[in-house]
């Protein structure tokens, strides 16, 4: 897949498991940082986007404190996917 | 004493906000599912998250906090988040015990709405969650007046909830506990069938132990556990005798929720109590639910401004201007019962 | 102001079937958590419990019920329960007298039926028998009925504080005059709900958690049902007692849905407002049953928010390392350990700890000891923020 339409579905997918009813997967900036300021995400939506690796890529973290590391942005995420993924 | 200052209800009629009140809505499938504002003072991030029982008490809450932060929110629901509940559920089916996302688990807590309203507003102070099903809005009274007694010039936030989803709708369908033909809010007392209709709702009360500028005041709240309609009328009789001696409360707010198993118990109360008592229903309005008694007590608190009350929901009135009491009688699924006193100024 | 006596315990664990059995478990150091036997789950071969080795239809049998529709929690509750009116001497024209509270904490309930839920709740066209059992009322209103209590009843649900906060709400009845003795407690079971929840948050270890140890990994989860009678001295005149509950105060965290703050808001002022109630200064305190879940955000935030208060910390331990995180029973569970420890003049030493938290070096009690007590401290910390914390003092 091409970077660019694996951004857009994974950006499609952060909206519905994090239920971001309110956003467009263009409002969500590649570089922005998911948790903090910027998208204002918490610990708790970190161990759901772990689960959404898990479920749509097939990429087993274990760790919590690893998963933070690839959790940044949409990048770092995109960036990971393609190395890892098994699905 | 408790004395309530402020009142908020999220219900399935217009009860919520500015708006003009009004109670014309009728139940649609055997539901009357609640009005729900547009939570405009809930941020965004933190709305997603929340069911409908969550939605509905922060929403209803938050008003009421606007004087400013109380001592402790002290809540009563019997199922709380049960649509979270049961979604965490599903996963657990669908994946195999594998690896879930939390957040439905955490939501799914009874005490998520006490705690994130506490989390939200920065409230530090008591925070608690009753339980009882059928009585848990009556035990966050019984609680905040025993906070009251011991520190009147504190404020507390006492609230309860309690949401319809499919899950626990279907569970309480399978009971019996809801009517299976006919099952609507024009026909409610006409029926004569077991089973209710359903409701949800929220109702938040800012409360203190100082009458000042009150609105009203709770002068008991008392609970009993029983599935004896003598019983019961012995309880009521006791229970009048202490607070109204010869007289009669002015206004009866009856439980009556259209259950033939459970309509014997209301009438034993009708029966039993001194003539002249102006009689009010109201689950033809809230539908039925464990913690529906906030919706009666906002009723209650709120009746000698409610123009728009339908005479149809009276069963005796007299034409009395301005109450100065009220009982509210509540039974819920036949073994849990409560009466609260409520004064008016 | 008459005191709040505790004038009877009952208690069922993973380390014991009453109050003798726990005591002689606390003193050994025996671990009650192992291999999960008595449902199917995934996570049975994977990680350990605190499993009460006690199936439900013998329990059932054992109380002569036959009644479909009977919870685990509902007869663990029972022989709890029954072990402490016998110990309070409670008849059961007491028992019915109005001015008898009962209030009872649980978290799970009856979804520890889980896969019965499920069913029901998605509605396939007949109920099981078990459609009013999943609220966390059920097993409260089961014992009621059971032994006819007459006065006050109430379930509490504040996720794992539970049942510190159902013995606060029975000392205000007293207080309050609205009951002369509380029957106050809690009870919670294994349940594929709970397990794949705290899971979820991958907070549960697949080993033997390690309270307040430097490479703690999570909690293990356990059961239990443990209840004590709280009884004015006005009606409990000559009785004996185990104690008087002196202090308890409840302070909401307000920081995060499941962990909490860095400094400990919350732990602090629970502590800190149970000290308060007891008229008591931190240097009292002579043990704290620590609420240590193992995980590394509470013994952490625990350790800090107990230095910030305590100038010479007082012997501590958590006891969870003998029982697993036994949730909404916890808050009661650990009051009866702690009042042992009163009684007896005795702490119980502290499993599975190896290395002190480098950022506070605290050291939880590690071996048995004979030990000089006048007041306990317990601490119980739940989802939410919610934290409580109660004081028992030498009657």
């Amino acid at each position: 897949m091409e970077k660019e339409a694996l951004k857009l579905q994974l950006k499609q997918q952060i909206i519905q498991f994090l239920n971001l009813v309110s956003m467009k997967p263009e409002d969500i900036k590649d570089d922005e940082p998911l948790f903090g300021e910027g998208l204002g995400l918490d610990s708790i939506d970190s161990l759901e986007l772990i689960v959404l690796l898990q479920r749509e890529y097939g990429i087993n973290i274990q760790d919590p404190k690893e998963g933070r590391k690839i959790l940044v942005d949409v990048n770092t995420m995109v960036d990971y996917i393609e190395k890892n993924r098994t699905k | 004493m408790l004395y309530i200052h402020h009142t908020s209800c999220i219900s399935p009629q217009k009860t919520y906000g500015g708006e003009a009140l009004s109670f014309d809505k009728n139940s649609v499938d055997g539901k009357l599912l609640s009005i729900e504002p547009d939570y405009s003072g809930i941020p965004i991030n933190i709305l997603r998250r929340m069911g409908k029982a969550v939605r509905m008490g922060v929403g209803a809450a938050l008003p009421l906090l606007k004087p400013g932060q109380p001592n402790g929110i002290i809540f009563g629901t019997a199922i709380g988040g049960m649509e979270d509940c049961i979604k965490f559920l599903n996963q657990i089916v669908q994946y195999e015990e594998g690896m879930l996302t939390p957040g439905n688990f955490v939501q799914s807590t009874p005490n998520a709405v006490a705690s994130q309203i506490g989390l939200m507003t920065k409230n530090t102070g008591y925070n608690i969650t009753h339980v009882h099903r059928g009585l848990a809005f009556e035990m966050a009274l019984l609680d905040a007046m025993m906070m009251c007694e011991e520190k009147p010039d504190a404020e507390w936030l006492v609230g309860g909830v309690d949401e319809i989803s499919a899950y626990n709708y279907n569970i309480e369908r399978l009971g019996g506990w809801y009517k299976t033909a006919d099952a609507s809010s024009e026909n409610l007392f006409t029926s004569a069938t077991p089973g209710s209709i359903a409701g949800e709702g929220a109702a938040m009360f800012r409360v203190s132990g100082k009458g000042t500028n009150a609105i009203a005041a709770i002068e008991a709240v008392e609970t009993i556990h029983t599935k004896e309609i003598i019983e019961l009328s012995d309880r009521w009789k006791e229970f009048l005798d202490l607070h109204f001696g010869k007289e009669s409360p002015e206004l009866i707010i009856s439980g009556d929720n259209g259950d033939s198993r459970i309509v014997p118990f209301y009438k034993a109360i009708q029966e039993t109590t001194p003539a002249g008592a102006d009689i009010l229903r109201f689950k033809q309005f809230s539908g039925e639910f464990p913690t529906a008694t906030g919706f009666a007590l906002w009723l209650a608190v709120s009746i000698n401004k409610l123009n728009s009350l339908p005479d149809s929901a009276f069963i005796s009135r007299r034409g009395i201007a301005s109450y100065r009491n009220a009982v509210i009688y509540n039974n819920y699924k036949g073994e849990q019962h409560s009466f609260i006193l409520v004064q008016l100024p | 102001m008459s005191r709040i006596l505790v004038t009877g315990m009952g208690v069922v664990s993973a380390i014991g079937s009453n109050v003798a059995e726990n005591r002689q478990s606390l003193i050994n150091g025996i671990c009650g958590i192992t291999r999960l036997e008595g449902f199917q789950s995934r996570f049975a071969g994977l990680m350990p419990f605190g499993e009460i080795k006690k199936n439900n239809s013998g329990l059932a049998a054992k109380y002569n019920l036959t009644k479909p529709g009977i919870t685990r929690p509902c007869l663990l509750g029972l022989m709890a329960m029954k072990e402490m009116l016998d110990d309070a001497g409670l008849d059961e024209k007491i028992l019915r007298s109005r001015s008898t509270a009962f209030i009872n904490a649980t978290t799970v309930g009856g979804m520890c039926l889980t896969d019965e839920l499920y069913h029901d709740a998605n509605a396939a066209d007949t109920g099981s028998p078990y459609l009013g059992a999943y609220d966390n009322a059920d097993t409260t209103l089961f014992l009621r009925e059971y032994f006819g209590i007459g006065g006050v009843v109430n379930s509490i649900n504040t996720a794992c504080s539970s049942s510190a906060n159902a013995i606060a709400f029975g000392a205000a009845l007293i207080k309050t005059g609205r009951a002369d003795r509380v029957i106050a407690g809690g009870v919670d079971c294994l349940a594929k709900f709970t397990i794949n929840g705290f899971n979820s948050l991958h907070i549960l270890s697949n080993e033997l958690c390690r309270p307040f140890d430097e490479s703690r990994k999570g909690l293990n989860l356990g059961e239990a049902a443990a209840y004590v009678v709280l009884e004015s001295e006005d009606v409990a005149q000559n009785k004996k007692s185990y104690a008087t509950l002196t202090g308890y105060c409840n302070a909401n965290d307000a920081f995060h849905p499941s962990s909490l703050s860095d400094t400990g808001v919350g732990p602090y002022n629970a502590m800190h407002g149970a000290l308060q109630k007891a008229s008591l200064s931190p240097g009292d305190i002579g043990y704290i049953n620590a609420h240590g879940t193992g995980t590394e955000n509470n013994d952490l935030v625990e350790s800090v928010a107990m230095q910030r208060l305590f100038e010479n910390q007082p012997a501590f331990s958590s006891t969870k390392g003998n029982t697993g995180h036994t949730l909404g029973a916890a808050g009661s569970l650990e009051s009866i350990f702690s009042i042992l420890c009163l009684t007896n003049q005795e702490i119980y030493p502290a499993l599975q700890f190896e290395n002190k938290i480098p950022e506070t070096g605290l050291i939880p009690n590690r071996e048995y000891r004979k030990y000089v007590i006048e007041h306990v401290m317990t601490n119980s910390f739940g989802f939410g923020g919610n934290c409580t914390s109660l004081i028992f003092s030498r009657s």
